[in-house]
């Protein structure tokens, strides 16, 4: 029996997304039969994010409204066997799907997979409605400003609402050097406001960008330190006990350049 | 005398019978007795289920109203209730979607060398969807994440970068044309293609043209170079 992970945050643009895309592929990565459910029904992302939008045929939309079967709407990905999607519908509206259809097909898609992630568009209204329905487990992604940490202050109540308790936080596009100088909210502070538990911080990241444009997950990436964050993420949700990854290695690497030189390190 | 206190309205399922909320329930009833009576002998023998809309009824009042149709319409009545069915106006977004998709059929659209034909102007941009019943012309671009369907021909005057769908309901014969033909999806009938997933740098603003051979897709110029 499979088990469902919402990821959601409230806010836009933190990174629901690329995590969702990450997450999943990470997964994969480790053998586990996993399917993505993008519920951003008309701003669909996930698809071009993972590189899979030119295989479109049927969508969510089509499943629910049973149009077709689900099998002819997952659409596998083209680098990892275990991994499949279930794209949104691009011409339709979120009101296109009601949270019965979302528990339906979840359970349905529970049978076969281990992982069902479900990318929860943004806002807190019909579409974030169906993206909870379904769930077993939240991850609720923010990244470190104030704006973001209020919405997912407000996605944590709502979750806890609907009975989805001990969602798991998430903080996206850390900038050490920021936290450091002080013009970053810290870890801790976000930790001390939301008072949930923390799964992963991961980075920003130069590369997610390439690799959102390129549709290849970051995870993929050895050397991308987003992408090391989010294995580490995987394995925690797979129940191991993992570090927080250290997030310095590149100023790291900069002070020991820099006192190779002889010159004063910052 | 008000007049439209009472309406009387035929469905599917029987009578609806439309009352008027703010006249007094005395006012009702002698009117629905003289509409009865003037339908004359309308109802005689009729099996009827009636039920009512716009005013509520306590419980006196409907068993009053449900004698008075016993006794003057001289129909068998089988029920009387109050209508929860909300009104049946179809949302206009549902039927929009529902001409968005054309079923395969064996009598498909033939038009494509002579038929009715939609000229669009504009952009298409993700999330539009145009459809037609025929040839479909854009005059502008279909941008990635729209679709253009049609049961004939699609002809793109600018850029296909989005879905495309040509004889939509079966034509294998319908063809798709346009000035830089990049689709992300091409389909033709039931025959799909897909954009490789390499990008490849092709040369921009060729038109070209596709068409189905044997349940191959094939595309090709169509500017006479020679």
């Amino acid at each position: 029996m499979g088990e469902v992970i919402v990821i959601t945050s409230g806010k836009g643009g933190v990174g629901k997304t690329t995590t969702t895309a990450n997450i999943g592929t990470g997964l994969a990565l480790l053998g586990k039969k996993v399917v993505l459910i993008d519920t951003d029904i008309g701003l669909r992302n996930l698809d071009v994010v993972m590189g899979l939008e030119n295989r479109i045929v049927y969508d969510l939309v089509d499943v629910v409204e049973g149009s077709c079967r689900i099998k002819q709407a997952l659409i596998k990905d083209k680098r990892y066997d275990g991994l499949f999607l279930l794209p949104a519908a691009q011409t339709r509206d979120k009101s296109a799907v009601n949270p019965e259809q979302m528990i339906k097909l979840c359970n349905e898609l529970k049978e076969e997979f281990d992982y069902i992630l479900v990318d929860c568009p943004a806002g807190i209204e019909q579409g974030f409605k169906n993206a909870i329905a379904g769930a077993n487990r939240a991850i609720v992604v923010t990244t470190p400003e104030v704006s973001a940490v209020r919405d997912a202050d407000r996605i944590i109540g709502l979750l806890e609402a609907n009975e989805l308790r001990n969602p798991k936080l998430l903080v996206n596009r850390v900038r050490v050097d920021m936290v450091k100088r002080g013009d970053m909210m810290n870890i801790d502070d976000i930790i001390d406001i939301l008072a949930i538990d923390l799964i992963g911080v991961v980075p920003d990241d130069e590369k997610i960008v390439v690799s959102t444009n390129k549709g290849e997950p970051a995870v993929t990436d050895d050397k991308s330190l987003a992408g090391q964050a989010y294995k580490n993420i995987v394995r925690r949700i797979m129940g191991e006990e993992v570090p927080l990854l250290n997030l310095e290695t590149d100023e790291g690497l900069m002070i020991k350049l820099k006192k190779l030189f002889g010159l004063k390190a910052t | 005398m008000e007049e439209n206190i009472v309406t009387f309205k035929g469905s599917v399922n029987g009578l609806i019978v439309i009352m008027k909320e703010d006249e007094p329930f005395e006012a009702v009833m002698e009117q629905m007795e003289r509409k009865i009576a003037s339908a004359g002998k309308f109802f005689k023998g009729a099996s009827l289920s009636v039920k009512y809309r716009g005013r509520k009824l306590s419980e006196k009042e409907a068993a009053k109203i449900h004698d008075l149709l016993v006794q003057k319409s001289g129909a068998e009545i089988k029920e009387f209730s109050e209508d929860t069915e909300t009104s049946t106006k179809p949302v206009v977004n549902q039927s929009e979607v529902q001409q968005h998709r054309f079923e395969m059929k064996n009598y498909f659209f033939k038009g494509i060398d002579e038929g009715r034909t939609k000229f669009y102007k504009g952009t298409l941009r993700s999330g539009q969807l145009v459809s037609f019943d025929g040839n479909l012309v854009v005059i502008g671009d279909v941008n990635p994440g729209a679709e253009v369907v049609a049961t004939g021909n699609v002809a793109v005057m600018g850029s296909l970068r989005g879905i495309v769908h040509a004889g939509a309901d079966g034509n294998k014969d319908a063809m798709v044309v346009a000035f830089n033909l990049q689709p992300m999806q091409l389909r033709i009938a039931d025959v799909i293609t897909r954009s490789p997933d390499e990008k490849e740098s092709r040369n921009p603003m060729v038109p070209e043209l596709a068409y189905v051979k044997g349940d191959m897709v094939y595309i090709e110029r169509f500017l006479p170079q020679r």
